[in-house]
């Protein structure tokens, strides 16, 4: 109970600060739109059909805005030095985690929102016709995006490379969620039956729980001094 | 260094060295060509013995990261460093070798294969733990950094094996680990395992080698920071 409240209370914190500062949602939201527009020009639609494209439009669209807010995870604690304190709270390191995990992840979740809307708008896709497995499908995947990003976002800002480390430790190890997130997206947009996902939903859910678990586990590494 | 690791590592590089000659007149003169691929085949026997260092190091780096993180002991984050370094140059020997058998075999110089986009990440989550090392000013958190780096990418290796070999299949299959043994002519197969033998002996010595000298570096590291005995000024009590 008490590490339920203790993560709560991460959770609640980080939200609170977004919700006063907007400065990640802002800058994760505006680069979803932007990317839309930029997609419209680079990609010539009497050559390419963008349903035919739609999932790993959508994918790359949700990681790359994703990478800009994982990445600031922990600068703005770092900055006014803010994080001392944390650690000093009573708060287990795997709370800690956990609860920035969790933060992130509702964050994430709201841009995710924001991406299927702009796709949307701007190209006319469809969804096919499982709105319950799409969700699954993606949720899961971007909860191990986001643990394994919040876990590397940490190292990254004690580097003296910053957020640019981010990318390079992150994406060889983002392969299977790429993988199965957008060929799983794909056959669903394609209207096919939920039952030719269940191989890779239960990837993603393989993968969500290493990361998590790894995570937890690595981050009192990563923020000890 | 000590004299150990110093002698333990030149005869093993000697060894290696001298398995790597007769190995090369093995693949030069006395196994037989393949069939159909005709003699880029040799290639073979340098790119399959390094892609099994290139895996093994890692398998190092990854437990030894672990305990490092356990037990705090120096050594064991020296002993990862020094096989990162053997195993992100073996993993080049692989990616380099692949190619120039592809193009032949396959046409290709590249294609998304399974085997080669995992050698290929390989290589990328070496230089991530490379990264992390060298960008950070306080040596004890680069260490750490790059022990988290190891163990997230050891056990992330085989969900990124299961997933790029569940999107495609076109490597050729394995010829020796398989269950109704292997398919390969003796000769073949003797040149390969004197190919494993050489390029596991070469890379032991580099790992010797290179972690002698992080252990020379540490120590006078140790002995730059410790209190110079400086004679007592004249005139002083005592």
């Amino acid at each position: 109970m008490d590490y339920l409240r203790q993560v709560n209370a991460i959770i609640w914190k980080d939200l609170v600060v977004e919700l006063r500062t907007r400065e990640r949602v802002a800058a994760m939201g505006g680069f979803t739109v932007l990317v839309g527009i930029l997609f419209n020009y680079a990609i010539d639609p009497t050559v390419v059909e963008p349903q035919a494209i739609a999932a790993g439009l959508i994918w790359m669209t949700i990681i790359f805005g994703g990478m800009l807010g994982l990445g600031r995870t922990f600068s703005l604690e770092e900055e006014e030095g803010a994080f001392q304190g944390i650690l000093l709270s009573p708060i287990p390191r795997d709370a800690i985690f956990v609860g920035k995990v969790a933060a992130n992840f509702i964050i994430l979740t709201v841009v995710t929102a924001l991406v299927f809307a702009v796709f949307a708008l701007f190209f006319g896709l469809t969804f096919g016709g499982h709105p319950v497995a799409l969700a699954g499908v993606v949720l899961l995947g971007i909860l191990g995006f986001v643990a394994l990003g919040t876990l590397f976002s940490a190292v990254s800002t004690r580097t003296s490379m910053g957020d640019t480390l981010l990318p390079i430790l992150v994406f060889p190890l983002l392969i299977p969620v790429i993988i199965y997130g957008v060929t799983a997206t794909a056959t669903l947009f394609e209207g096919r039956p939920v039952a030719e996902v269940d191989g890779n939903i239960r990837m993603l859910g393989a993968f969500s729980a290493v990361a998590l678990f790894a995570g937890a586990g690595l981050f009192r590494f990563v923020v000890e001094e | 260094m000590s004299a150990k690791i110093r002698w333990t590592g030149a005869v093993l590089g000697v060894l290696g060295l001298a398995m790597i000659l007769v190995l090369h007149w093995m693949v030069f003169f006395w196994v037989p060509t393949e069939r159909t691929m005709g003699v880029v085949q040799r290639i073979f026997y340098i790119h399959v013995p390094s892609a099994w260092v290139a895996f093994m190091a890692f398998g190092i780096v990854a437990v030894c990261s672990a305990i490092y993180l356990w037990l705090k002991d120096e050594r064991l984050d020296m002993a990862a460093q020094s096989a990162a370094e053997g195993g992100i140059l073996f993993t080049s020997i692989v990616l380099l070798t692949g190619p120039l058998w592809g193009r032949v075999a396959w046409g290709t110089w590249w294609t998304w294969e399974p085997r080669l986009t995992l050698t290929l990440l390989l290589w990328f989550i070496y230089v991530g733990y490379f990264l992390v090392r060298a960008s950070t000013e306080n040596p004890q958190r680069g260490k750490r950094f790059a022990a988290v780096v190891g163990i997230v990418g050891a056990l992330d290796i085989p969900l990124i094996h299961l997933s790029v070999v569940w999107f495609r299949s076109l490597h050729p299959a394995p010829v020796v680990m398989k269950p109704e043994g292997p398919s390969l002519d003796p000769r073949m197969l003797a040149t390969l395992f004197v190919g494993l033998g050489a390029s596991t002996l070469i890379f032991l010595s580099f790992f010797l080698f290179r972690y002698g000298l992080e252990r020379m570096r540490q120590a006078s590291a140790h002995r730059e920071m410790a209190p110079r005995e400086t004679p007592a000024p004249e005139g002083a009590a005592q």
